[in-house]
């Protein structure tokens, strides 16, 4: 998915474009750019996101432009690649979202016939096309060029000395915004909702010029009345659909996450395994991550030495920039969301120095950890605009399951099991959000207290961990995230009837073990919050409140569990009141150290 | 035209056990909720400004539809939090609509042609249809095209002219709701004020759903329209026939036979040697095991069913996980919902996220709840509540 805007009007153009193209960010954030006219044209672009871009920029003036923002699917993002796109002139400008089918073929026609491209896009395509045509009228020239792609063309065009935009929807969105002596474009409404509420939908086929005091659309070469309508919501609800915060949103994607990601390598036929790409199977392995990452990280160190029955550590990429040595087998998976972690980044640098085969695992394609990691394993998560993270953990916690699974040492009927418990998450987390009321109740007691704990052992310690890191981040009360049997060596001493204790209580050999723990935290009052398998009753009579979730295998219980997690920390934070998806001083990506 | 409001609050308490997760109108016909036909009726006929009136289970709406945008379409979302009637509802939306406006229900399932016309009439305006069982409806009396009353379920019907609950109005409605809770009493009072309301008869498409054994009819009926559309990996050895629809990142594996109509969603793996017959539409992310018929039935997300097994006449809700050699087959039923026994043969009606162990049989009609588990080797009949545990 692709953003796109346009601006024409009376106002310096370079200001209204950024904040347009910021508003677009959530339809995909890897590389953007603006084209502005004055008495050349001026194109500025890159990788990243529209602030980093703004930061770079010198005062551009000019009152016409064009930009874009992007979310590559395939291909790689590159400041080359990114739009808006040039003609061998560089006279005219071109923004695109689609895909030109017949891309080949027209390349190779203009080339012959003198055109020099320097991008691998279809884009580029167009604004030579537009540039073979033009014989005075710009406008009849875009429409000629547009005779010729075959595919989806939805685009603006401009060009330096023209005081018009001509701009083509075909199979994705563009709307016209309408401006007092001044005109818009863009892919979606709330990218225009600071400028105007008045907006053209164009229709599929629709041409439109544009100038600073005119629409005229066109559709079969036929003029045609496009009718105005008044916008009466605002921006935030529209790419909220309906929820209050983005992290809610988000939360309940998370079912579907899970059917793309697998889906997705399922489909891949390969299976993404060889971690090491020289065939040489799975031996001992380190996973380096910062944060929620890193939380996902411990659970796959549990998942792969379960399975795989190998010694697997997994590490805090900053800790191990400064004092950690690799494994003996020289692999390393290093997991970040945004791609753009810098202390992960660093952390490879490391490894690789130390002659290290690394698998990264990341969200956003081409992002710069696939540029220096040996291999790369997507997630299908999309972008995600909640600071804290939630959907990108979940599809984490998948590509590590799926990344263990052909290496493990089970027989054909367990293999068979597994694969099987896998496919059934998206309906156990499903199970658990048509549950979060229950969460909710639980949220709203835990809202009142200062100091929480979470405790887990097992594979569900590192649960426990997030847990209370994300009721840090979001609802800013004091937790911290402990393994079971670690809270009497000191901790005990912070309990009683002010500090409740959130225990995920596990069907598997750690069950006893962690349900003593919650009888000696009962002992000293703490109130105690259990989350547990469906059908099991030993936490009745012992907890305070408890949660149940889908009684499932042991090993994938985290993903059903780090739900509950995550909305508990949700719900107490709006109980608070308290900024859920900005929360104060974090930022989505740490690119600093 | 260019606004429409959907109703899609309701809770659907007769289509249990579909409806303990999601609201009515988030049935799935034909691997599609009825919402999304009535949303793509209104794109294609133009209107594309759609406000959306939720509220039971209302997240299962923001998660599917979201901003509209898949569906080409604007929506934002009201919620009413308790469901008191139709009236009730669109009185929520009072400050968000425009001059003009549609009102239709996202429970029926329609398609473009039922609303070409009627989005050009002028308010304000009823929808009606002619239909062989009136008395379930309101009936529309009419004269010179204008509405001269609504009786809701009449004993007798003075005609088979139904009222669609698709309305055009203008702002001025809301000045008539007052406390009125349903949209045909608010008409009623209108027409004796004396003021014209137009009726309009469609013969487009207008199908309403009652009983969860209506999911198999209507998918029957739905997928006759369906075009063919072939995702994902055929695998060598696979016969397909006549019109089906195969999604993304599934795979269908060698010696398996599909003939259509048949909607198979995206990211399943079906086969080796499965047969898929006609009218079947099954969900995302569904595992069907090797020698195994699914015939005229309705599959859910995520669901699994193991080998050797016969499903016909079924609908199986999301989840589900079934072991080998389940068998369900339709037949007449003895099962009553509120004294009303389906008329067409059903196999099983299934909940969500059941677990059935090997060798299960069920007799025709029977109704299993949602998160039931059943031991191996049952045969089951009947209405089993949800949670039930058969041993």
């Amino acid at each position: 998915m692709c953003g796109i805007v346009g601006y024409i009007g009376q106002k310096r153009a370079q200001p209204i474009l950024l904040n347009c193209l910021s508003k677009l960010e959530y339809r995909g954030y890897d590389s953007c750019g603006i084209a502005i006219a004055n008495s050349n044209l001026q194109i500025y672009k890159d990788i990243g996101r529209v602030k980093a871009l703004e930061k770079t920029l010198p005062l551009v003036k000019g009152t016409v432009g064009i930009g874009h923002t992007r979310w590559a699917t395939h291909g790689e993002p590159s400041k080359i690649n990114a739009h808006p796109h040039s003609d061998c002139a560089g006279r005219i400008a071109v923004v695109h979202n689609g895909t030109i089918n017949n891309f080949q073929e027209l390349r190779e026609r203009l080339a012959q016939e003198g055109h020099t491209f320097v991008s691998q896009t279809d884009t580029e395509i167009l604004a030579h096309l537009i540039e073979k045509y033009l014989d005075g009228d710009f406008t009849a020239a875009v429409e000629k060029a547009l005779g010729e792609i075959e595919g989806a063309y939805t685009m603006i065009a401009m060009m330096v000395g023209e005081p018009r935009l001509v701009a083509a929807r075909k199979d994705s969105p563009l709307i016209v915004g309408i401006g007092d002596r001044e005109n818009y474009f863009a892919s979606d409404v709330p990218a225009l909702l600071d400028y105007t509420s008045r907006v053209i939908y164009l229709e599929d086929g629709d041409i439109a010029v544009v100038t600073a005091n005119s629409v005229a659309v066109r559709s079969n070469g036929c003029p045609i009345d496009r009718e105005e309508h008044k916008i009466t919501w605002s921006v935030e609800d529209a790419q909220k659909a309906g929820y209050e915060h983005f992290m809610l949103k988000e939360i309940h994607e998370q079912p579907r996450v899970i059917r793309d990601t697998l889906a997705g390598y399922i489909s891949a036929g390969e299976p993404m395994a060889d971690l090491a790409g020289d065939g040489g199977g799975l031996n001992s392995t380190l996973i380096l991550a910062c944060g929620t990452s890193y939380h996902a990280g411990l659970v796959g160190k549990y998942i792969i030495e379960k399975l795989v029955d190998v010694p697997v550590r997994a590490e805090m990429a900053d800790e191990f920039v400064y004092s950690g040595q690799a494994t003996a087998g020289n692999r390393a998976i290093v997991l970040t969301q945004s791609g753009e972690t810098l202390d992960a980044l660093k952390a490879i640098k490391k490894l690789k120095e130390e002659g290290c085969r690394v698998t990264a695992v990341t969200n956003v394609v081409g992002s710069t950890v696939t540029r220096v990691a040996d291999r790369t394993i997507y997630l299908r998560a999309g972008p995600e605009i909640s600071v804290a993270a939630t959907k990108t953990y979940i599809a984490q916690l998948i590509a590590l399951y799926w990344l263990a699974l052909p290496y493990a040492k089970v027989d054909i009927k367990k293999l068979d099991s597994l694969v099987m418990g896998l496919r059934q998450l998206p309906g156990n987390v499903q199970q658990v959000l048509d549950n979060e009321e229950a969460v909710a109740a639980c949220a709203r007691q835990l809202a009142g207290y200062d100091n929480v704990f979470f405790i887990g052992k097992g594979i569900n310690y590192p649960v426990a961990m997030e847990g209370a890191l994300k009721l840090k981040e979001i609802s800013y009360i004091h937790a911290e995230g402990y393994a079971a049997g670690e809270l009497k060596h000191g901790p005990f001493a912070l309990l009683g009837e002010k500090t409740p204790v959130v225990a995920i209580v596990t069907q598997d050999n750690t069950h006893e073990a962690v349900t003593t723990s919650i009888k000696e935290i009962k002992a000293r009052h703490s109130p105690v919050l259990a989350i547990v398998g469906e059908g099991d009753e030993s936490m009745a009579g012992l907890a305070d409140m408890i949660v149940t979730v889908p009684a499932i295998d042991p090993l994938f219980s985290p993903v059903v569990n780090s739900v509950v997690v995550q909305l508990l920390a949700y719900f107490t934070a709006k109980e608070r009141g308290c900024p859920i998806d900005f929360p104060r001083n974090l930022a989505k990506s740490v690119t600093v150290e | 035209m260019k606004q429409a409001v959907i109703l899609a609050a309701g809770e659907g308490q007769r289509l249990r056990p579909f409806t303990l997760t999601r609201p009515k109108a988030m049935l799935t016909i034909a691997d599609k909720p009825i919402l999304q036909f009535v949303i793509e009726a209104l794109v294609t006929a133009g209107i594309r400004e759609i406000i959306c009136v939720v509220g039971y289970r209302k997240e299962q709406v923001y998660d599917y539809f979201g901003s509209g945008e898949r569906f080409g379409a604007e929506i934002s979302y009201v919620t009413q939090t308790a469901q008191l009637g139709t009236a009730h509802a669109l009185a929520t939306v009072k400050d968000k609509v425009a001059k003009e406006f549609l009102v239709l229900s996202g429970d029926n399932l329609i398609d473009v042609k039922t609303i070409a016309d009627f989005a050009r009439i002028s308010p304000p305006a009823v929808l009606v249809k002619r239909v062989s069982d009136p008395v379930r409806y309101g009936v529309v009396d009419t004269e010179g095209g204008k509405v001269k009353g609504i009786l809701e379920k009449p004993k007798e019907a003075a005609s088979n002219l139904v009222n669609t609950g698709i309305y055009a109005f203008t702002e001025d409605i809301f000045r008539s709701i007052g406390d009125t809770l349903d949209i045909p009493d608010v008409l009623n009072d209108m027409i004796a004020d004396s003021r014209d309301i137009k009726a309009l008869e469609t013969d487009g498409t207008w199908l309403d759903i009652v009983y969860p054994w209506d999911v198999i009819s209507l998918n029957n009926a739905i997928l006759k329209d369906i075009e063919v559309d072939l995702g994902g990996a055929i695998e060598a050895g696979v016969t397909l026939q006549g019109k089906v629809v195969v999604g993304k990142g599934t795979v269908v594996r060698s010696g398996s036979c599909i003939y259509g109509p048949a909607v198979i969603g995206a990211g399943c793996d079906i086969g080796p040697h499965v047969c898929i017959m006609p009218a079947t539409s099954i969900g995302d992310n569904v595992v069907i095991s090797s020698f195994t018929e699914v015939k005229n039935s309705v599959i859910g997300n995520d669901v699994s069913i193991g080998t050797g097994s016969i499903v016909s006449d079924s609908v199986i809700d999301k989840g589900c996980v079934i072991k080998g050699r389940f068998t369900a087959v339709g037949g007449k039923s003895e099962v009553r919902i509120n004294g009303e026994s389906p008329a067409i043969d059903v196999g099983v009606i299934m909940g969500e996220d059941c677990k059935v162990e090997n060798s299960v049989t069920v007799q025709p009609g029977a109704i299993i709840g949602n998160y039931c588990e059943i031991q191996m080797l049952k045969m089951l009949s009947g209405k089993l509540p949800d949670h039930s545990l058969v041993y």
